[in-house]
């Protein structure tokens, strides 16, 4: 493991209550993989990265980085962040006005005291790796915003640390420039083969860039897993809604069946993809996802679970169709082709596979 | 997400730089109140053997005091009506109407850091003196009067003296709340049918009552600590305030009482504080009334019309009376060897005389030579000590850090010459007592706000992150400050500096009860030279301060322009 974060706790004193942004925190971090740290703003994840670069001091718990203790509140340790050798790009950059390119790109290393004929020769190469080579001697303050991005990129680089981290790097960019440099990144940082921990409350980002991600809330890691993972065989409620559109129907469990689980729900009994841990006659969270709803359900499928419903609404967003489908008490959102058949108010049967049931617990 | 951001600061360095830093400059802006306190309840200079009431019962109990008190109040209260009018009408011809010539509002708010106070005085002083000002003696020429018709040393002539020497601050409070008002509150009101007259009474000017009374406010408290016109203006027409008072009490006569002069003091402390409380909680509020607009457009200008030629021609005049004339009058002056009129026999008997006898005048030299050193010297380890303030203030976000900065800005309420008295009271314990060390300190305590306020707001702009990058980077506290902090903030702590050095050149008031013999300034010169009576010696002393304030002050100009080319600060 590259990071080992422990029981790590951070409070905040605000408007006379305290904050846990920090509410024991427990996660490994392995070795070079791009691992991010998903939530929505004011769960704790700047806190958290801040923390292991050490910028912020948490107020009890363990972290390690390397196999080296950097913060422990038991023992008494706290390594300072220039201390830790470690790079890192902020949400605004950061880069130093008062620098050009080169000046800001070599100050990591000149920190380090290399010799001059090196530092000239490290910078060259970052430069050129991020594609700014040539910019040299351009001033900071003559950057466009994806420029200022990958100068900051290479100067968390540049002195090789065994960890990056980033916060919210992409937040500033615009929505076409922010798509760009997402997938730009993942090409840097996967021919790097370094450790990249990534904070993001965007979950296309999350789920595009990572090979792993920890999804927070309220100051706790709630689940880690492959986006893969996360994005189809979530267990909690909380992430199943937050990584993606979700219809959350309640219900309970009937019964258990190899890996089916039948469950009586708010729309009728339906199949579902089994999971352990889970006792007969528990209630539970059904969440079927609107892009695997078909309407109508194909022939071929045959143990997929059927409903009949009313057309409520359909909106036309451009490549497909978001429909709302009442069924019984429940309105179910679905995603439908662009060029569909169905009118609003007609009535359809919608179908889903029992793997794409997932049940979930709070 | 980012919660109140605690910066590492508790792991390492900061905290220990904070409390030295609160114990530095407490002891600078504290001591001097406590002393202050304890010498009002001695018995003597040095004699704390036994406290007793019985300066204050002498103080209050002299049966001038009550006069004291009426012109205080009338010269303080008088002073801030006539500037904040004086500036009101300014900031509206600038930032509202379509009035020509704006850039000489710019210069008109420069000024008073160009003539040092004591100067201007002089300059009034030798126009419209009875027995033999200039224009006085223009006047009787002219008019065939047998008496001067004009008398400067009067309760007016105190307060319209004092009320242009505060015009620039008045203005510069009172400007950008008039040039951040929203226009759509007056344009729906000249919509609902009421005229621009009626607009301006009943929307405009009850909008801006906050920034007004924050401007009027501000000035009864630079009058309060005011001592040029007291001194130059009130002494010789026998009209006593209390920071003239004081000097009385401690500078002439046989035998100084310093203990009566901390008595009256902590009264003209106390209400100065209480002023300065007002004021920054009506500045808050005043923030929160005022509509500032976000989209920054600009406020509706207002055609003058017929109205334009007359306006004009009062500022101009009132541009010249500010900027030019002192400086003719000194320079005109300082070639005469006595007061008269301009013509053929004062051209005859011009020379250079009085410049000779002053630069041979070896404590001139000695004040000269002394205001330098304080200036430069002093101005520079007052900015460094606003450095390291005002970077605690902005970034260590702690109790500690809070107290400072209650600390620090306590000075902005302290009238020079009652805090001098404070200092004095601590001095004569110490074997810094008559050197220049006792003034450079008691300039720092003074003057502190001055390099603190443009320091923290430059701070402000500069995004956290571009100094925790630099901690990432590898680098530590120090070397932080160092590549980082110091050099975005340069272009500000080079004008801080040059400011402060302006200040401490042309100090009167806390000067003129620390200086010793030996440790003479300038200002304190150009007054005993006021006092005698020896104005030609004393405008050419005064023309060259003038020219060293005012090439500091260029120099903070283009200091100023460099940073705006260099980088807007627009930082992160």
């Amino acid at each position: 493991m590259e990071i080992r974060i422990q029981g790590l706790r951070r409070m905040f004193p605000a408007h006379g209550k305290v904050i846990r942004a920090l509410d024991g925190v427990d996660l490994d971090i392995p070795a070079r993989s791009i691992f991010t740290l998903l939530g929505p703003s004011g769960c704790g994840k700047t806190t958290l990265l801040r923390c292991i670069v050490g910028l912020e001091v948490p107020d009890a718990g363990e972290i390690a980085i390397g196999g080296e203790t950097v913060f422990s509140s038991a023992r008494g340790i706290f390594v300072p962040p220039e201390k830790r050798g470690l790079g890192m790009v902020f949400q605004t950059y950061a880069i130093w006005p008062h620098m050009n390119v080169f000046q800001n790109v070599a100050y990591p290393l000149e920190t380090r005291k290399l010799p001059r004929m090196e530092i000239r020769e490290r910078v060259r190469r970052v430069l050129e790796f991020v594609q700014l080579a040539g910019l040299e001697s351009r001033p900071a303050t003559r950057l466009s915003g994806g420029q200022q991005q990958r100068v900051a990129l290479a100067r968390a680089l540049v002195a090789e640390p065994r960890v990056i981290l980033f916060d919210e790097p992409l937040s500033n960019l615009d929505a076409k420039l922010r798509e760009e440099t997402r997938k730009e990144l993942r090409a840097f940082l996967s021919r790097l083969h370094i450790t990249a921990v990534y904070v993001t409350h965007d979950r296309t980002e999350a789920l595009s860039l990572s090979d792993r991600i920890a999804v927070m809330n309220d100051g706790r890691i709630l689940e880690v897993g492959s986006p893969r993972q996360i994005y189809f065989r979530s267990g909690r409620r909380f992430v199943a809604d937050f990584v993606g559109r979700a219809n959350l129907l309640e219900g309970r469990l009937r019964a258990l069946a190899g890996d089916l689980a039948v469950v009586d729900s708010e729309v009728g009994v339906l199949r579902c993809a089994a999971r352990e841990g889970l006792a007969t006659g528990s209630p539970v969270t059904v969440c079927i996802r609107p892009e695997n709803i078909r309407v109508p359900p194909p022939p071929e499928e045959a143990d997929a679970n059927r409903l009949r419903g009313t057309v409520e609404s359909l909106l036309f967003v451009g490549e497909s169709c978001e429909g709302e489908i009442r069924v019984g008490g429940r309105r179910l959102l679905v995603e439908l082709p662009a060029e569909g058949e169905l009118a609003e108010g007609g009535e359809v049967e919608l179908g889903f596979a029992p793997r794409h049931a997932l049940l979930l617990t709070p | 997400m980012r919660g109140p951001v605690r910066s590492p600061a508790h792991a390492d360095g900061s905290r220990a730089l904070t409390g030295g830093l609160v114990v530095l400059v407490g002891f600078l802006t504290v001591c001097p109140v406590l002393l202050l306190l304890l010498g009002s309840l001695s018995e003597g200079l040095g004699a704390f053997g036994r406290l007793t009431l019985s300066k204050y019962r002498e103080a209050y109990g002299d049966p001038g005091f009550g006069v004291i008190l009426y012109n205080t109040f009338v010269f303080t209260v008088g002073s801030a009506a006539v500037c904040t009018a004086l500036a009101l009408f300014l900031a509206y011809l600038n930032t509202r109407t379509n009035i020509p010539g704006k850039f000489l509002f710019r210069f008109l708010s420069l000024v008073p850091m160009m003539v040092p106070h004591i100067l201007f005085c002089v300059s009034w002083v030798l126009l419209l003196n009875p027995s033999n000002g200039l224009l006085n003696l223009l006047l009787r020429e002219v008019l065939g009067l047998a008496s001067s018709p004009v008398n400067i040393y009067t309760l007016p002539g105190m307060i319209l003296v004092e009320a242009l020497l505060d015009l620039p601050i008045a203005y510069l409070v009172l400007a950008p709340a008039l040039s951040a008002f929203d226009a759509t509150l007056e344009e729906s009101s000249r919509v609902c049918g009421a005229s621009t007259r009626r607009t301006l009474l009943r929307v405009t000017l009850p909008v801006l009552r906050p920034a007004i009374l924050s401007a009027f406010i501000l000035v009864i408290v630079r009058s309060l600590a005011s001592f040029a016109v007291p001194s130059v203006i009130g002494i010789p027409g026998r009209i006593y305030v209390l920071a003239s008072h004081i000097y009385r009490l401690i500078a002439t006569g046989f035998s100084p009482d310093y203990g009566q002069a901390a008595a009256v003091g902590t009264s003209a402390l106390a209400a100065s504080i209480v002023l300065v409380v007002l004021y920054r909680r009506l500045t808050a509020s005043a923030e929160r009334f005022v509509t500032v607009s976000s989209r920054g457009f600009r406020p509706a200008i207002l055609e003058l019309q017929g109205a334009k030629l007359p306006l004009s021609l009062a500022v101009g005049l009132l541009s010249f009376v500010l900027i030019a004339l002192p400086v003719l009058v000194l320079g005109y002056v300082s070639l005469l060897p006595y007061s008269m009129v301009p013509g053929a026999k004062a051209f005859a008997l011009m020379s250079l005389k009085n410049w000779r006898q002053v630069l041979a005048d070896p404590i001139s030299i000695l004040a000269l030579r002394n205001s330098l050193l304080l200036g430069v010297g002093g101005a520079a380890m007052g900015m460094i000590l606003s450095f390291f303030v005002s970077w605690v203030i902005v970034r260590v976000r702690s109790t500690a850090s809070g107290l400072l900065e209650s600390l620090s800005f306590l000075s902005f309420s302290f009238p020079g010459i009652v805090i001098g008295v404070g200092f004095l009271w601590f001095f004569v314990f110490t074997p810094l007592y008559g050197t220049l060390w006792a003034l450079l300190f008691g300039y720092i305590a003074a003057y502190l706000p001055y390099g603190i306020r443009p320091l923290t707001s430059a701070l402000v702009q500069i995004h956290g992150h571009l100094e925790e990058s630099s901690r990432v980077c590898g680098a530590g506290r120090l070397t932080t400050l160092r590549r980082i902090v110091l050099p975005l903030l340069v272009p500000g702590v080079v004008s801080g500096w040059i400011l402060m050095a302006t200040m401490f050149v042309r100090e009167l008031s806390l000067s003129v009860v620390l200086s010793r013999p030996g440790t003479e300034v300038l200002a304190v010169q150009i007054l005993r030279f006021s006092e005698d009576g020896l104005w030609g010696r004393l405008a050419a002393l005064g023309i060259v301060m003038i020219l060293i304030s005012t090439s500091l002050v260029v120099i903070a100009g283009l200091v100023g322009r460099q940073r705006m080319r260099a980088y807007g600060l627009e930082g992160a």
